[in-house]
């Protein structure tokens, strides 16, 4: 809905120019994206950002034009603008689940992460959706700084009876990747996170669904990325751009096409950033002959993009990869005691 | 008794194709398993499933038992029935 937010998160992966995102689509046109896609054969509507409830009538809107075609309705959101009426708006438009993320267990940490006071707001939040029946999901973005954490956080979850926990180990784009001496874990926490999730998994199971990933610099194979480039998902940026997943206006030799000027359908079909990688044609090796093409197509584009200058090479978190090396060090990197705070006005990092 | 959680949905398009919406994602379900979530209403046992399939495919209800605890074993430890 909107690159705007009053967080500032230090992993977020959208774009780190921000104020070049600021023509918005109106309500009106986000309705008619909305039965495009629904036209198309679109199942799912994420309403996101930034903060999708930044622009509340047009996050309504954009719900109630899905749900009326039957799309499943999903919200992402800080929360903490969510108050009662905002949230009755939203259910009576049809919304079928709410995702509200935490920084950290407790205020003091989560705050600093976020950047502004928002921790005990967002519990009263999840609290009042929670009380409303309507499915929800609990999220919270992992990396060095809460990786400690992590039993509090599920503890938090379990007090909260939260039926769905997203334990996101943080990937690397956008601002994630300016802050990526900040955020990255050590190989040690990354070991003690599988153990404490596969204890909690046990004794939750039937009570909780445990979300959790692995980051893909500490593993052998990269991960299947938006199961495939130009496959499964596509995301409408705040300003009509069509991007195949969320982060691939980072990718700078690629060129988008708008929904203010072509039909959703002829973007999705024959738009140049859809085509370049969308299949296995356009592989290299070692990608072109490996068993896993189409496991994990290759892994991401926007992360070979961002550490090798080639959106069409093989991701380099792949241990087949020429440029695995890039990941090695990047894991050994020295950990940074200071992150660059997501706001639209860019500074660049000390 | 089980039933869909909260969030998930059934989805049925022309030609037979059938998804579980589920909070991130997409299930792409097979015609049994299609049968067996639309007769989880929250009201019927597994056996009352089992009886009633074994009418529908003119089977014994033995030969369906397997599978339709397994499926349902399956999607509550997913969470995609309560």
């Amino acid at each position: 809905m909107t690159y705007r937010c009053n967080l500032q998160c230090p992993y977020c992966y959208n774009p780190l120019n921000l104020a070049a995102y600021r023509n918005e689509l109106d309500g009106e046109t986000w309705r008619r994206v909305v039965n495009e896609a629904a036209d198309i054969g679109v199942l799912q509507v994420h309403v996101s950002g930034g903060e999708p409830t930044l622009r509340p009538s047009e996050a309504v809107a954009v719900v109630e034009a899905a749900s009326t075609r039957g799309l499943y309705t999903n919200l992402i959101t800080q929360g903490t603008f969510l108050d009662d009426t905002l949230l009755d708006r939203f259910i009576a438009a049809g919304l079928e689940h709410v995702q509200i993320s935490i920084q950290a267990p407790e205020a003091e940490l989560a705050d600093r992460i976020a950047g502004t006071n928002v921790h005990e707001k967002k519990l009263i939040a999840i609290e009042r959706v929670m009380k409303r029946g309507i499915a929800f999901t609990l999220n919270c973005v992992i990396h060095r700084a809460n990786h400690d954490m992590l039993p509090q956080v599920i503890e938090l979850a379990e007090r909260l009876g939260v039926r769905r926990l997203e334990l996101a180990n943080t990937q690397f784009y956008g601002w994630a990747f300016e802050n990526r001496a900040w955020l990255m874990p050590t190989r040690e926490q990354v070991r003690a996170g599988e153990r404490i999730v596969a204890e909690a998994r046990e004794r939750l199971a039937g009570q909780m669904q445990i979300t959790y990933v692995l980051p893909d610099y500490y593993e052998e194979f990269p991960k299947p990325c938006m199961h495939g480039w130009g496959n499964a998902f596509m995301t409408v940026a705040p300003n009509g751009d069509v991007l195949p997943c969320p982060a691939a206006a980072s990718i700078t030799s690629l060129r988008f096409d708008s929904v203010r000027e072509r039909p959703l359908r002829e973007i999705w079909e024959s738009s140049d950033a859809f085509v370049a990688y969308r299949g296995t044609a356009w592989m290299p090796e070692p990608c072109r002959s490996c068993e896993r093409r189409e496991v994990d197509f290759g892994g991401c584009r926007c992360q070979a993009f961002a550490l090798l200058g080639d959106a069409g090479a093989t991701d380099p978190a792949c241990a087949k990869s020429p440029h695995h090396g890039v990941i090695a060090a990047a894991v050994e990197e020295r950990p940074t005691e200071t992150f660059v705070p997501r706001r639209m006005q860019t500074t660049t990092s000390a | 008794m089980l039933r869909l959680a909260p969030g998930v949905r059934l989805h049925q398009e022309e030609g037979g194709v059938a998804f579980l919406l589920i909070p991130e994602g997409v299930v792409e379900l097979s015609p049994t398993a299609v049968a067996i979530v639309e007769l989880l209403d929250g009201a019927r046992t597994l056996d009352d499933v089992t009886k009633t399939l074994a009418e529908r495919y003119d089977a014994s209800p033995d030969e369906l038992r397997d599978d339709v605890a397994q499926l349902c074993d399956e999607f509550r430890s997913k969470g995609y029935l309560r």
